[in-house]
Formats: structure tokens, C-alpha cells, sequence
């Protein structure tokens, strides 16, 4: 086997590495920090099926709600109080779970459009969920769920503390590189050469022996899973609760595409290096100009698409084919 | 012994009968020509023997296995492969990477990793002469260029048989000669039966084809060994036209 081949995921994890020292010793860092590793984790999530297979899922982060809500429902109800900090295993299980339900089910009937017509099939199903939490008024409706309490019965309240205020982030690093290690096993494996081919021609790739259906369902369900890793993470026990109008805002979608298209889709470093800059990006210019940040980031990202069509990584990528550097960069 | 075996496969869209009750047996390891004018059902005809339509009559049989409601990928995982007339390329990635995902899903499926099937890759773009260009974009290629990868695309996948969708349109009579050659050699080589279709190009069915079928509205009018159908007089007049025939005569 063919050990260079793993290089750029030790790229990735380098530069989390950096990352962390960085957020961890300098004065006041860890924060912005956190921010950008949120935007790394979730572009990594989102390519994971958009970067393979091409396919747009608009209602991405239903499944970053469902996620947020699969923890928060295991950490407030009572009967697991007793596992002390192991709740959060069942919690991330509990998470991983209601996305990979949904995922499967919406996979399994909105995977045979195309184009489009799929991607107005999952705004369909976040707006669908969310109504149906707040009409219903199940899991608080749209109160949401607030965990600050049993988490403090659960955790007590030191841990409690430290959770929300380090290891809710330093677990959003642990995902990323859970992704990071499925894109470099996909980049490597037939899985992803079926996904590839099917991105690049659907029909041409069924000819030729992918069963496009299956692999797209399994991409889908990957990506969605890490999305509802992220959002029990970052959303849930960071901030403490999970109110259905912010879990399911269509702009984190938004967020995502448009790191994965500026860093470059299908590629490990690409999420990556757009996490990077679209966080730091926003992080800056919410402080430099509050208010006004979107409207300078806005044409920075049309002027980026445009002049790097294929994403920064992409563009690097093809630079970098038969030099030196080439294994470190995928 | 036959490999490929149609009966009486007919494909309706709406009410025009694209193909007609068509019979045809595909020996194995033969090299068969199938010629027609355009619309003559050929494609249509590819399109149901690797599983992008279904047929609305008839059956086909692999080797005695019925595959007539078999999806495609599966068909590909028993030895069918084909070109299409358009190529089309997976135009992002590499030539190399093209060519390697037939190894990777085609009769070999589940039995090579990566490096092995980069390797078969490899192998059958020498056999093509696209090994220089291995690491383009696939993209990148000419058209003729384009043709020779879905032709090394289609072997990687080590097939028991290879439907070439006009491997040869739109080519100068060299690059014809160069690409039946480069055929010749692989069904030497590979003992794979080889089915071509060509719309007019009787320069490169003569130098191909042991026997030719051909087509004409939805229907087979003719199958017999090469030269015997160029001359049935069937052929002659919806085919090669009565003018040649008249010509001929003069």
C-alpha cells in the first residue's frame, strides 16, 4: 500500500493542530477559534455528499437540528441523569440516530431527482420539521428545549461549566477529523470512485457497474450523520439549549456551500482551507464593521467563485500535479 | 457457442417501434458488426442489451442467464460493457482515474483495491496509446482521444463484451484504420467478443466485422457473414441505396 497517499489528511490535521495551540495559549482566541472550527466541521460534513456526488441539499441543516435536538432530548430526560459524563455517548448516539432516520427516508425518495429538483425537495424537509415541531409541540415546540439545568444535575457544575466552555469545541475539532478521515478513505476507496463517476456522469457510471442509488444513499447518510454530530456539539451543548428557529435556519446551509464551493468540492483540504477564510472572514469583519460584514463578504465570495471556479484547493490542486507537493494536496 | 443471446426484443416510445422483435445470437469471442442509417433502432438496441432501457417484449440472455429486468450495474458486474456515441467522459478527474473505475466495477467488483485497478488502468491505456496522457483531465482530451479512453474504459472492466457505440464517426479514414487496428489486436489478445456499430463507415466493417446484422426501421433485415450481407440484395436496396447497385451495373 501506498502510504503518501494519507499525506494530506495529516495536512488537515496539522493545520487543526495549529489551530488549537493557537485558540488554546493566546489570550482570548479559543472563541474565534471555536467559530472557524465550527465552519471547518461543517464544510467537511456537507462534501462529504455534495463534493462527491454533486447533489445540492439545501435542507442540510435539518439534520445539524435534529442533532442538537437528539442531545438535548437525552441530557434533559431524567432516567440517564445517572451516567454522569457518559450521557453525552448516548446523547451523540441518540443524535446520530434521528438524522440517520431521517436521512435514510428522505434519501431513499427525494435521491431519485436530480439536480433541482432535489434541492427544493430538502428546503421542503428542514421548513417540514421545524413546522412540524413548533405545530405539534413536541420536544417544547417553539420554546425549544433548554439543557443549562440537567446538564449541571448530570455533569455537576464544574464539568458543566467546562463543557460549554471547552469541550463542546475541542469535540467539534474531534469531528472534524472523524471527517477529514472519511473523505481521505472515500478520495481511496471503490466507494468513492463510484461516487465520483456518478457526479461526473449518473448514467454513464450505472453502465458501467456503480449502483448509483446505493452509493448516493450511503454518502447521504454519512454526511447527514456528521452534520447531527456537529449540531449536538456546537449548538447543543455549547450553547446550552436548542430553540427551533435557530437550529434550522437555512443561512448554515448557505454557510456550508458556500465554504465547500470556495474551498473547493470533492477535495479533503478544500472545506478546510474555506472553513478557514470564510470564518475568519466573518470573525474579522463582524468586529471591524458590525453590521456591515455581509455586505463586504458577499462580493469577496462572488469575486472568489469566480476567479477560482473549481475552489481554492482545487486550483492549488491542479498547480501542484506532478511536483513534489502534489501527494500533499487532495 | 453463443454468449449473448435476444428474442424477439421489441422497445416501444409511444407509438414508434424503435426495435421490432429483434433475434440476434452473439457468439462467443466473435467480432459482429451492426450497421444501419440513422434511426434504424441501432442505438435503441445497445441501450436495451446494457440496461438503460427495458425491453417492453421479448428477453435476453446472458450465457442462459435471463438479464432482460436486470439493472444495469449488474449486467456491468457480468461482463457488459459499452461505449457510447457521444463519449462520455467522467471529465474531472484523470484519464487514469477514468479508466481505473472500470476496473474497479466491472467482473473484477470486490475483488481489487485501488492500486491494482490504477494499475489495469494503466495497462489498457498503453494497449490504447493514452499512456502519455494518463494523468490529463479527462476533459482535456480530444474527441478521437476521448473514444480511445471509453475503449479502455470498456476493457478495464475485463468484459466478456464490448459494445462500441461509433467508436469510428466523425474520423479521417487513417485515425479509422488506426482505432480498427488497435480493436483487432485487443479481440486477439483478450478473446472478448466485440459488437461494433457503425452508421456508413464500410471501410471499417469490412476490416472489423466477421459477420454483420443489419438494421433497418426498428428491424433486423439482414445478419449473415460480412461480405454475403454487403451483398444481399435486401441490404443493397434500403441500405447501401439502389443507386450503388444501378452504379455498379453501369
Amino acid at each position: 500500500m501506498n502510504k503518501g497517499k494519507y499525506y494530506p489528511l495529516f495536512v488537515a490535521i496539522g493545520i487543526f493542530l495549529v489551530l488549537f495551540i493557537f485558540g488554546k495559549f493566546a489570550q482570548g482566541m479559543w472563541e474565534p477559534v471555536a467559530l472557524i472550527m465550527f465552519y471547518v466541521a461543517v464544510g467537511e460534513a456537507f462534501n462529504v455528499f455534495l463534493g462527491f456526488t454533486g447533489y445540492v441539499n439545501f435542507g442540510y441543516v435539518v439534520f445539524m437540528g435534529l442533532g442538537s435536538y437528539g442531545m438535548a432530548l437525552v441530557v434533559s430526560s431524567s432516567s440517564m441523569a445517572g451516567l454522569g459524563p457518559w450521557i453525552l455517548i448516548p446523547g451523540f448516539l441518540f443524535a446520530a440516530i434521528m438524522a440517520g432516520i431521517l436521512a435514510a427516508g428522505v434519501g431513499a425518495i427525494a435521491l431519485r431527482l436530480r439536480g433541482a429538483y432535489f434541492a427544493i425537495a430538502t428546503i421542503g424537509v428542514n421548513q417540514g420539521v421545524k413546522f412540524f415541531i413548533e405545530g405539534a409541540k413536541i420536544w417544547g415546540g417553539s420554546e425549544g428545549i433548554i439543557i443549562s439545568k440537567p446538564l449541571k444535575v448530570a455533569l455537576g457544575p464544574h464539568l458543566a461549566n467546562a463543557v460549554t466552555t471547552f469541550w463542546a469545541d475541542f469535540l467539534v475539532f474531534m469531528i472534524a477529523i472523524l471527517a477529514a478521515v472519511i473523505t481521505i478513505v472515500f478520495l481511496h476507496t471503490r466507494l468513492g470512485y463510484g461516487l465520483i463517476a456518478l457526479r461526473e456522469d449518473e448514467d454513464a457510471a450505472r453502465v458501467m457497474g456503480v449502483n448509483t442509488t446505493k452509493y448516493k444513499n450511503i454518502a447521504f447518510l454519512v454526511s447527514s450523520i456528521l452534520a447531527a454530530l456537529v449540531g449536538a456539539t456546537a449548538w447543543c451543548l455549547k450553547t446550552t439549549y436548542v430553540f427551533p428557529d435557530d437550529v434550522f435556519a437555512l443561512s448554515y446551509t448557505v454557510d456550508a456551500i458556500v465554504i465547500v464551493m470556495m474551498g473547493g468540492t470533492g477535495t479533503l483540504l478544500g472545506p478546510v482551507v474555506g472553513g478557514l477564510i470564510y470564518g475568519i472572514l466573518k470573525y474579522w469583519l463582524g468586529i471591524l464593521l458590525p453590521g456591515f460584514q455581509l455586505l463586504i463578504l458577499a462580493p469577496f465570495i462572488i469575486i472568489i467563485i469566480i476567479l477560482f471556479p473549481e475552489g481554492i484547493v482545487g486550483v492549488l490542486k491542479k498547480r501542484v500535479r506532478g511536483k513534489k507537493l502534489e501527494k500533499f494536496i487532495a | 457457442m453463443s454468449l449473448l443471446e435476444l428474442k424477439g426484443v421489441t422497445k416501444r416510445f409511444g407509438g414508434l417501434v424503435a426495435v421490432d422483435h429483434v433475434d440476434l445470437v452473439i457468439n462467443e469471442g466473435e467480432r459482429l458488426g451492426i450497421v444501419g442509417t440513422n434511426g434504424s433502432g441501432k442505438t435503441t438496441l445497445y441501450n436495451l442489451i446494457s440496461g438503460v432501457y427495458t425491453c417492453d417484449e421479448g428477453s435476453i440472455l446472458l450465457e442462459g442467464l435471463d438479464i432482460t429486468n436486470m439493472p444495469a450495474y449488474k449486467r456491468a458486474h457480468l461482463g457488459l460493457a459499452r461505449s457510447f456515441q457521444i463519449p462520455r467522459p467522467f471529465g474531472q478527474i484523470t484519464v487514469r482515474e477514468n479508466v481505473a473505475i472500470g476496473a474497479l466495477f466491472g467482473t473484477l467488483i470486490g475483488e481489487i483495491g485501488e492500486d491494482e485497478a490504477l494499475e489495469i488502468g494503466e495497462y489498457y491505456l498503453e494497449k490504447v496509446g493514452l499512456y502519455p496522457k494518463r494523468n490529463e483531465i479527462a476533459n482535456a482530451l480530444t474527441p478521437i482521444e476521448k473514444k480511445l479512453m471509453e475503449v479502455a474504459r470498456a476493457l478495464s472492466m475485463k468484459p466478456r463484451l464490448v459494445l462500441l457505440d461509433e467508436a469510428m464517426a466523425g474520423m479521417n479514414p487513417k485515425d479509422i484504420d488506426r482505432i480498427v487496428e488497435i480493436i483487432n489486436k485487443i479481440h486477439e489478445e483478450e478473446k472478448i467478443s466485440i459488437v461494433s456499430m457503425v452508421e456508413h463507415i464500410m471501410r471499417a466493417v469490412v476490416n472489423f466485422a466477421e459477420r454483420v446484422v443489419v438494421m433497418n426501421q426498428g428491424k433486423k433485415i439482414a445478419d449473415a457473414p460480412t461480405q454475403e450481407a454487403l451483398n444481399d440484395q435486401k441490404v443493397i436496396d434500403v441500405y447501401l441505396g439502389r443507386f450503388a447497385l444501378e452504379e455498379q451495373n453501369a
